[in-house]
């Protein structure tokens, strides 16, 4: 047990027992895991972790659980059993579904009403709903559909005084209130639990065509993607790959059938001499797999869509000049996934030179998985704001005592 | 009105260093057109009216009031109509009407940063030669600023498929109630730290004054058409509505206006409608393949539900025509009655049909006219409550109804406003929507922020409430608070 002398963990599980159920209770490690049942549960775990000074970290499916500074939490509150799609009123467009439900179970359910959440996180049949929402996860679809800040209507949250506060609510138009869901998007469960997401839904993209070109710099794709991007059709998704000396651009085209050959004929038409060509659905996978290089730091960088191709293409020269093995997938809208092996003094140099390089244009890099050689030396957030003594007077005001997730956020919040 | 408080001549003399002599209003007739918002029927005379040129100074005029605890409230053109910018009685209000530059344009990026006073539809037009445009359009886009966008989170007929004020704006900068500046989000995406913006964004001026916004711009459509078709009822029009969104389109824009509306906007535009009990305007917008092959499925649901008329707009001419007469539809409401109060509700879009035939049912109970004219394809509900405030308890019997129907929306599932804001109007029905624990959750927000209540005071939410409060009947002025005011 981390921070508590007034309970043993033995106690610790006891009581939580009393709360969860014994079946629903146990040792883990240094830390006592517990899944609640409903929001009335969490309410009563977190308000004993609150008067008991007990670190807690609520828990999806751990897909992103290493993400952000370690937390040493004396409860793992895990949400798995909190996993049905409430409502699903489909003639409206939208649904509640509980935080600890699985992604892609959730969009097989709304699928069958020819729905989705237009949103393309990592590790679809592993991640928790609410996981993918404290981590503000998303993939190439936000071109067109916006992040999950535009695609979440209302949520339901605990708050570490057991408080259970809803916001927003089950319609997409409505300015009543604060949106607090919006505080929560991204907030790696430092403000709250979130309970359950009230989603606003797009139709399934049913007919779909994806291309691909290629290239030896990501330079050369610079010019077709502006005007891509400037023209007057709607791709679903733009990302550019680099891999070592390989680049490669993949457009994703949502249309009515009867339109396809004619968006074909046009996408053509914008990249001019850069060859294009039909691909595969797979190619969308490679955010993901950036994940899976070992012993590498993935880092999130956001920077202007304008920098994509020339940031890409920097990073491409840089490998074989420092010996590193440098990935990068970056999303159109100006969101870059890098996997980045290297020696740790080399990865922090680069991550310093990105930062350096983004803070003109205001941009940003985040260690997301970062390797253990790594931990000591690095601010895996790199937060500048001159909004962080704000940040931190809502964490205070939300939860005093530090229980949730303490120092995993920017600025040790 | 509200008289009785003064701010000291002291307090005057400190906010005159700040903004100059040509940036202070206190004269009590000039004090009078920052009286009330587009919400007439509340009035509050305020201390004095600052008008500031440039961030320094709307800092030094913040850091007054905090210094002092005198409540101040910003304010655009006014235009707003749930009493947002309404003043605080003897308090500061803060016109952003000076700070009104484009400042920068990244078509590349596809943003621009403006500051507050600019007007809505002056950034389309700053972009529009290079074929782009900003997306919210509430009505009122030819004369209402930015800032009071952000303020609001204002919408508008096309954010069914555009989205709202704050799906496009990317970053603020803000200076907070105790009058120090941050900078919230940035034109790049997901900056490490919560979204301060999204939070900001509709918050009505009580999180502090966004001096700079950074918005995205969006590529304008290849085409856009526009089709009306005349239904027996609005009810009618509703069920095609429902139709069109099942079969998987996103229109631009679907409104509806029933009888009422549409004789009203006859009267004062002349936009040509059809005469029929509810009048569908469909737009849709995008490349012209896709567009194309949309309106013909338009056409037929529309068909399918018995619709007696359908034009389609054969040019810009008359696209504009037909959006006249819409966007004039409230100002309209004067010509075919003495008064009206504009009420904003959201519902279920599925639920159209029967809140509609309950609005009838229950102004035809008070021997009301109740005009509707809504954004149909997001459920958002103007109902227009006719009545003639020279009929004694008439104007009573109208506030209840409009009430009431906004009871109706949270009844079944939806909000009490859904582009207006709560503001001064709202905010005792802002706790029939919220729970007690709801509204505790957004205080924490509202005291990290503005911990001493200075920054549009006594709005959006039921009661007032300061951040040191404690339950009780009765809750002390601020300025009052603060010894330097006397209520008289």
């Amino acid at each position: 047990m981390s921070t508590t002398t007034t309970w043993t963990r033995e106690e610790c599980l006891a009581h939580l027992a009393s709360i969860a159920g014994q079946e629903h209770t146990k040792l883990c490690g240094e830390s006592v895991a517990v899944a609640a049942a409903d929001a009335q549960q969490i309410a009563e775990i977190l308000r004993f972790a609150d008067a008991s000074g007990i670190a807690v970290t609520p828990v999806g499916s751990g897909t992103k659980l290493d993400w952000g500074n370690p937390v040493e939490a004396g409860i793992r509150l895990d949400l798995k059993r909190m996993n049905a799609l409430r409502e699903h009123p489909w003639q409206d467009m939208t649904c509640t579904v509980e935080a600890g439900c699985n992604w892609a179970a959730m969009q097989a359910e709304l699928s069958r009403h020819g729905q989705m959440v237009a949103l393309d996180p990592l590790w679809p049949e592993e991640a928790s709903v609410g996981g993918v929402v404290a981590a503000n996860d998303g993939g190439a679809l936000r071109l067109k559909y916006g992040g999950l800040r535009d695609l979440i209507i209302g949520m339901t949250i605990v708050l570490a005084d057991g408080t259970i506060a809803k916001t927003g609510g089950k319609v997409v138009k409505n300015v009543a209130g604060y949106d607090l869901h919006k505080l929560m998007i991204g907030s790696f469960g430092t403000l709250g639990v979130i309970t359950e997401v009230n989603f606003r839904l797009h139709p399934v993209e049913a007919n779909v065509r994806t291309w691909t070109a290629t290239a030896k710099d990501a330079a050369i794709f610079a010019e077709p993607l502006r005007a891509l991007l400037d023209s007057q059709m709607t791709p679903s998704a733009v990302q550019v790959r680099v891999r070592k000396q390989e680049c490669a651009l993949d457009v994703r085209i949502a249309a009515l059938p009867e339109c396809m050959d004619d968006y074909a004929a046009r996408l053509q038409k914008i990249f001019g001499q850069v060859e294009l060509s039909e691909s595969t659905e797979n190619v969308w996978q490679a955010r993901q797999e950036l994940f899976s290089t070992e012993g590498a730091v993935v880092l999130k960088v956001s920077l202007l869509p304008s920098d994509v191709c020339p940031v890409s293409s920097e990073l491409q020269q840089w490998t074989p000049r420092e010996g590193t093995e440098i990935s990068v997938l970056a999303q159109a809208a100006g969101l870059m996934t890098v996997a980045l092996k290297s020696s740790p003094d080399a990865a922090i140099a680069l991550i310093q030179h990105l930062r350096g390089r983004l803070h003109g244009s205001r941009g940003s890099v985040v260690a997301l998985q970062v390797p253990e050689a790594l931990r000591g030396g690095l601010d895996v957030w790199g937060c500048d704001s001159n909004a962080l003594p704000l940040m931190r007077e809502i964490k205070r005001r939300f939860d005093p005592n530090r229980i949730l997730n303490p120092d995993r956020f920017v600025g040790n919040i | 009105m509200l008289f009785g408080i003064v701010l000291p001549q002291s307090h005057i003399d400190e906010l005159r260093t700040a903004v100059g002599a040509d940036g202070l209003i206190t004269g009590e007739s000039q004090l009078q057109t920052y009286e009330c918002d587009g919400l007439t029927n509340f009035r509050v005379l305020p201390g004095a009216v600052v008008l500031p040129r440039n961030t320094g100074e709307v800092q030094a005029v913040v850091r007054i009031c905090a210094r002092h605890k005198i409540p101040f409230v910003s304010r655009g053109a006014g235009t707003g109509l749930s009493g947002g910018a309404l003043p605080a009685a003897g308090g500061v209000v803060i016109s952003l009407a000076r700070m009104n530059h484009i400042l920068d344009v990244d078509i590349a990026n596809r943003y621009v940063v403006v500051e507050p006073g600019v007007i809505n539809s002056q950034v389309t037009q700053r972009v529009a030669a290079q074929g782009y445009f900003y997306a919210p359009d509430p009505s009122s886009q030819s004369v209402c600023t930015i800032g009071g966008n952000v303020a609001e989170n204002s919408g508008g007929a096309h954010c069914l498929k555009y989205g709202f004020t704050v799906t496009h704006t990317l970053g603020l900068e803000v200076v907070l109630p105790s009058g120090e500046l941050v900078q919230l989000g940035s034109a790049t995406l997901d900056a490490p730290g919560y979204d301060l913006t999204g939070v900001f964004v509709g918050s009505e001026g009580t999180l502090g004054v966004a001096t700079k916004v950074t918005l995205r711009i969006v590529k304008r459509p290849e085409v856009v058409q526009t089709l009306l078709a005349a239904f027996d009822s609005p009810q009618a029009a509703g069920q095609t509505v429902s139709d069109i969104i099942a079969a998987g389109m996103l229109p631009s824009a679907l409104e509806i206006m029933d009888a009422l509306a549409i004789e009203a906007a006859e009267a004062a535009v002349h936009a040509h409608y059809p005469v029929c009990g509810g009048l569908l305007l469909v737009e849709l917008d995008g490349p012209s393949s896709e567009v194309d092959v949309l309106m013909g499925q338009a056409l037929e649901i529309c068909r399918n539900n018995s619709a007696r008329e359908i034009r389609v707009a054969q040019s810009d001419a008359e696209r504009a025509l037909v959006w006249k007469g819409r966007k004039a539809a409230f100002a309209a409401m004067g010509r075919i009655s003495p008064n009206y109060i504009v009420q904003d509700g959201v519902i279920p879009r599925t639920a159209l049909p029967s809140v509609l035939s309950e609005i009838d049912r229950m102004a035809s109970a008070v021997n009301l006219r109740v005009a509707n004219v809504f954004h149909a394809g997001d459920g958002n509900l103007h109902p227009l409550v006719l009545y003639d405030r020279a009929i004694e308890g008439q104007e009573e019997i109208a506030l209840d109804l409009s009430y009431r129907i906004l009871y109706l929306c949270v009844d079944c599932g939806g909000s009490i406003t859904g582009e207006h804001g709560v503001g001064k109007e709202k905010q005792e029905v802002l706790g029939y929507m919220f729970s007690e624990p709801d509204l505790q959750t957004m205080q924490l927000v509202r005291c990290a922020f503005d911990p001493d209540s200075i920054s549009n005071p006594d709005k959006v939410f039921p009661r007032p409430r300061l951040c040191a409060d404690v339950p009780g009947p009765y809750t002390p002025h601020p300025l009052e608070t603060a010894g330097i005011a006397e209520i008289f």
